[in-house]
């Protein structure tokens, strides 16, 4: 009983260990009777990410007799088993609704019909499931997001507006399993092509920032003559930006990403980065639980897609 | 029998009751249920693992090896248009192979298993890329029968593997000859020699073995997703040798018992889904269960004290 | 016992429980410039006795006193701190790190914490110089050493601390005859400067010449401490054993001489060649009993071990019972399943599985011959033999399952020679069978010697001791830097010729001219039997 006591204890304070204490699970005494909604996020070490799940949060606060709200995320953008797992146990333990950023836009089709099988609610956020996919399951999931692709054309126009035709440039792509990451290329693709600029290099960085480095240091390299690095997010960007800075190119060659996320705005600032995009991710998730209660309420209706805004952020864009 | 695993079990107890006091849907079937139908893939993969780590050696390319497997599976069933009964010996073949080669490479050369599965490690996930393109490929409800649960038992057939594969690993532990020469191998590989005995068949068999329960363990993570994932069970080496350690077994060789792996699976799991359910942020969720780990070490450390003492 | 009014050290009582009482209120006074030995047989306590004085091991009871001061000493450095120093059975050097990294290994002289390499060696140096091992390069490593340099590395690296009571727990048994010598002068040096000597060995010679005092324990009980002059080895013995030697076997080896009658070939070895070993010839029979003798060096575990293939021969043939193929064991698996077995005379390194229990170990070479059915084990017919083998050896534990490791030395080779007995095979290699075992033990390894060759089973049998290969065998094999300076017969023996030969091949050109082998003579060579 010592351990046991030793444990418990341990157990405890571990759930108000370092920094605040962050009950995740917001507002249990006063909305008993609400409706309880999971939030299934990706990575929460993502910025993008945690600013979504905080977004939630707040709106949580504001609204905390309306609805419960569970927020898990998982280690890695990778994990798609841990994701799954977890969509498993929010049904397990009988949430409402759950509002699920995927990690991958087909493996969670599954265990997302088998949620919704189960009475759960299921909203998309963030990146879009197959459609491919939920036609073989048979099932339909609203998607709340941003058109990425529209977004990324918009990126990439500003960009091309700052070249000349015949231009060389490079793209880092994301996790070529996403959905997010091949909708960002296709909308570089398509600004490129129509500025006739082409694109000599394309390799996927992971949307990771030490890996988008080495491999745009090596594309530098091999490529002298680009003018322009494309990266489907802020931290490749970032990757991408500390390569030029060592090649000594920096000033030379222009930089575009995509998230807005807060370390890539001083460098947009400055002139380093030259565009990104917002896709306002801390309404994101907000979004997603607003179409989840509204489902909730009326569960006849049929759920439409909802397009949410994206931003072109530029040097030129007054910061909030 | 049942002091051997009291510890272990005790901090089992303990965690599955601070859950139930935490959260008032922790303590139901279905909590148990999702439980049983995540935890085969690493409950394969950390059978295998207590055997490698018996005979004195380490398996790091589990994760890897998995998701080729589960890529074969995956191609064969969505490219070639295979069904599954004929595309599962092949997606085991490649894993086994996977684990022949770790074995034949370092006992044949006397390279430690730690250098050459790391190799293997980044060999077979750059084989699974070139295997799946780099893409996730989704095999849908072909595979799901496996990874489902079944009408009545509520428990899947991986899973049922899973707890097949604890119990035989534990006999061929236990009661067989090969299972005694893999504890001695692993205790003093020159003493065994000196005895007269060849270690190099055992240990490279343990290799094979660990590489066909990552083939089995990438058809359950496969049915599990309804996709063959190219980036699957990344890092899933250190919970197999986390769950291991916890049941006691030697890094150093010579020690280590199946059914306590599978109960530091069981603690893992039942951590990970109670940490969720509660709702605990992420950097919480690490801290406890990096304590959980040292903590169950050390209560079966003091009991295997006790139980030395008396 | 008349104790003393101001001893050195004063243990009165002490007491280790573990599942079994093995030190059970034990006294023990040293003075100071005294060589105390301390006398027993295997598992009386008396390495359990020194590591509770030299803090290893917390005793359960008891109190001690040293210099007058009270002593409890919470590990081995308050020990080290309080002027006790141990040199222990097993060796505990750093085989990777060099001989005066290892010498000074708890102060190593640095700055900043970087070692200073210079002032490292010098003091190694002076070290050794002072402990006669001038030869010894500071910059080796330990690993390269022999295994009795190494253990006099040990002795000189506990000296080199401040030294008040130094203990040795079996310190000559790894050593040559010079390099025992030189531990002798030390020890009586240290003597002479007042420091007080706990001495334990099984050579009984050694003790009545070192030592000036004796205290016996038995099965974990002091018994008394007397006088080394006024005590004969027989006495001792006698003591140790609480039996009087009236009735103990002494010259067993004339059984097993005696037993070596057949004409039948078990081994024969020809012009076998590995690494030291050269060009080595002999032939085994069955029953007999041949020694193997020869320096520290001079290739008798090499040629043992080429033999059982445990090193591949580079050249030569072994030739096994009537096979007129010859054998080039790639592999002791090869070895035993012809027929061969070995016990190792290191059981730490590779005799043994300390961490396993009896029963694993015993059984380890004959699962598959014996004890499984399509590769499952019997675990009944299994644990029944492993019983019986104790019983038969009277191995002293408290059950089969108990961890070897926990096993006193001489208890531990029982196991490592009753592994064997339950595998069987024809030819037995034995090296160093007795090494660090006490005299009780070692009876009863000669008996069991006896009873393999009244089986008809051919022994090979290294053995630093002279001593024992002259009371044991039925030839002796002379090895010189690898060759065979002589075989000599029982006939014709004496300890000067065979040390004669064993120098010969380090001075002389040609080795000494060896005898021819006349087995069947044995036959004569009958005497009387005094115990059944």
């Amino acid at each position: 009983m010592k351990y046991a006591s030793l444990l418990f204890a341990f157990v405890l304070l571990g759930c108000s260990g370092p920094g605040e204490p962050q009950t995740s699970t917001v507002g249990d005494a006063s909305a008993d009777g609400a409706p309880r909604i999971a939030l299934v996020m990706k990575s929460l070490a993502n910025e993008f990410f945690s600013t979504m799940a905080d977004g939630a949060k707040k709106h949580q606060a504001e609204h905390a007799d309306d609805y419960r709200l569970i927020v898990n995320g998982i280690k890695d953008e990778r994990d798609l088993s841990r994701q799954v797992a977890l969509v498993e146990e929010m049904v397990a333990s009988g949430v409402d609704a759950i509002v699920i950023a995927p990690a991958d836009s087909k493996a969670l089709a599954p265990a997302l019909r088998r949620a919704m099988q189960a009475g759960v609610v299921v909203v998309n956020i963030d990146n879009r499931l197959d459609v491919g996919v939920l036609q073989r399951e048979k099932i339909s999931i609203p998607f709340v997001g941003p058109d990425n692709k529209a977004g990324a054309k918009k990126v990439g126009d500003y960009l091309a507006s700052k070249l000349t035709k015949g231009d060389a440039v490079a793209m880092l792509e994301g996790l070529r399993t996403s959905f997010n990451g091949a909708q960002r290329r296709e909308g570089f693709e398509q600004a490129m092509r129509q500025a006739g600029i082409e694109i000599v290099a394309n390799q996927s960085a992971e949307w990771e920032m030490s890996k988008a480095n080495t491999i745009a240091a090596a594309m530098l390299s091999e490529h002298p003559q680009i003018k322009a690095i494309l990266a489907a997010n802020d931290s490749m960007a970032l990757g991408a930006m500390a390569a030029v800075k060592s090649s000594g190119r920096g000033g030379e060659v222009q930089i575009v990403g995509f998230d807005n996320i807060s370390a890539i705005k001083s460098a947009i600032g400055e002139g380093k980065v030259l565009a990104t995009a917002d896709q306002h991710g801390a309404l994101l998730a907000v979004y997603g639980i607003e179409a989840a209660l509204a489902m909730l309420e009326n569960p006849e209706e049929t759920p439409a897609d909802i397009e949410t805004p994206v931003e072109l952020i530029t040097a030129g864009t007054p910061t909030q | 029998m049942l002091v051997q695993y009291a510890g272990l079990l005790i901090v089992l107890a303990v965690l599955v009751g601070v859950f139930s006091y935490g959260s008032e849907n922790f303590f139901q079937k279905n909590t148990f249920v999702s439980i049983a139908n995540q935890i085969p893939d690493l409950t394969l993969v950390a059978v295998g693992m207590t055997l490698v780590l018996i005979v004195g050696g380490i398996d790091l390319s589990v994760g890897s090896v998995l998701a080729l497997s589960s890529a074969v599976l995956g191609v064969l069933m969505v490219q070639y248009g295979w069904p599954l009964w004929a595309a599962i010996p092949l997606c085991l073949l490649a894993a086994a192979a996977c684990g022949l080669f770790n074995g034949m490479v370092s006992i044949g050369f006397g390279i430690p298993s730690f250098i050459v599965t790391l190799g293997m490690l980044e060999i077979a996930r750059g084989a699974t890329k070139v295997v799946t393109d780099s893409q996730l490929i989704y095999i849908g409800s072909a595979v799901e029968p496996i990874g489902e649960p079944l009408p009545g038992v509520l428990l899947s057939p991986a899973f049922l593997l899973a707890v097949a594969a604890v119990i035989v690993g534990q006999f061929l532990l236990t009661c067989t000859v090969f299972g005694r020469y893999c504890v001695a191998i692993g205790t003093n590989a020159e003493a065994v020699r000196m005895s007269g005995i060849r270690s190099a068949p055992y240990s490279i068999s343990v290799f094979v073995i660990s590489g066909v329960l990552c083939g089995l363990a990438g058809l359950a993570h496969a049915s599990r997703l309804s996709s063959a994932d190219p980036n699957a069970a990344i890092g899933i080496e250190l919970s197999a040798i986390a769950a291991c350690v916890i049941g006691g077994t030697s890094l150093m060789g010579g020690r280590g018992s199946v059914i306590s792996s599978f109960i530091g699976v069981l603690i893992i799991a039942v951590l990970q889904t109670g940490l969720a359910q509660l709702g605990v942020s992420d950097a919480q969720k690490q801290i406890i269960t990096g304590s959980v780990i040292v903590i169950a070490v050390i209560v079966d450390a003091l009991r295997s004290r006790w139980v030395n003492e008396h | 016992m008349n104790r003393d009014a101001n001893p050195l050290l004063d243990v009165a009582g002490a007491t280790k429980r573990y599942a079994v009482t093995v030190l059970d209120h034990c006294n023990l006074q040293v003075r100071a410039g005294e060589i105390h030995a301390l006398l027993g047989a295997n598992g009386a306590g008396k390495s359990t006795l020194c590591k509770i004085i030299a803090g290893l091991l917390a005793p359960n009871a008891g109190h001690m006193t040293l210099a007058g001061q009270p002593y409890a000493p919470a590990n081995k450095q308050a020990a080290e701190a309080a002027g006790v120093q141990i040199v222990q059975q097993e060796l505990n050097l750093i085989p990777t790190l060099s001989v005066a990294e290892n010498l000074l290994l708890n102060r190593l002289p640095a700055r900043a914490g970087v070692i200073r390499r210079k002032e490292l060696h010098v003091r190694a140096r002076r070290a050794l110089d002072r402990f006669g091992l001038s030869d010894v390069h500071t910059e080796a490593l330990v690993g390269s050493l022999g295994v009795g340099r190494q253990q006099m590395l040990e002795v000189a690296a506990a000296l080199d601390r401040p030294c008040k009571l130094l203990i040795l727990d079996e310190p000559t048994a790894a050593l040559s005859a010079a390099e025992t010598k030189t531990l002798f002068q030390l020890l009586e040096q240290l003597r002479r400067q007042g420091a007080g000597v706990i001495y334990i060995s099984h050579r009984l010679s050694e003790v009545a010449a070192l030592a000036g005092r004796i205290t016996v324990l038995r099965d974990g009980k002091y018994v008394c401490t007397q006088k080394a002059s006024e005590l004969s080895t027989e006495q001792m013995v006698d003591l140790m054993s609480g039996e009087s030697s009236q009735q103990a076997a002494r010259k067993i080896g004339n059984n097993i001489a005696a037993a070596a009658s057949s004409e039948q070939v078990a081994l024969r070895v020809e012009g076998l060649s590995r690494g030291i070993v050269q060009d080595v010839s002999f032939t085994l029979y069955r029953g007999e009993c041949v020694g193997v003798a020869g320096l520290v060096g001079a290739g008798r575990t090499e040629l043992l071990r080429a033999i059982y293939g445990a090193d591949i021969a580079e050249a030569g043939r072994v030739y096994l019972g009537k096979a007129p193929r010859p054998h080039r064991f790639r592999h002791p698996g090869q070895a035993v399943a012809a027929g061969v077995a070995m016990v190792t005379e290191d059981r730490k390194q590779n005799g043994l599985l300390l961490s396993q229990s009896i029963k694993i170990n015993t059984t380890l070479s004959a699962m598959w011959k014996r004890f499984s059915i399509g590769g499952l084990i019997r675990h009944r017919a299994e644990e029944q033999a492993v019983r019986s083998m104790c019983e038969s050896l009277e191995i002293r534990s408290t059950s089969i399952f108990q961890t070897v490791g926990a096993l006193s030395g001489g208890n531990q080779q029982k196991v490592a020679v009753g592994k064997w007995l339950v595998r069987d095979a024809d030819v037995f290699l034995f090296d160093e069978p007795t090494r660090g075992i006490d005299v009780a033990a070692r009876r009863r390894i000669y008996r069991l010697l006896e009873s393999l060759a009244r089986a008809g089973k051919a022994m090979l049998v290294v053995s630093s001791d002279l001593e024992e290969l002259l009371e044991i065998c039925d030839r002796i094999i002379v090895l010189s830097a690898g060759r065979v300076a002589g075989i000599f017969e029982r006939d014709d023996w004496s300890a000067e010729k065979i040390m004669q030969a064993a120098f010969s091949g380090y001075v002389a050109d040609t080795p000494v001219q060896a005898t021819s082998r006349k087995p069947a003579q044995k036959t004569a060579r009958k005497t009387t039997r005094r115990r059944p």
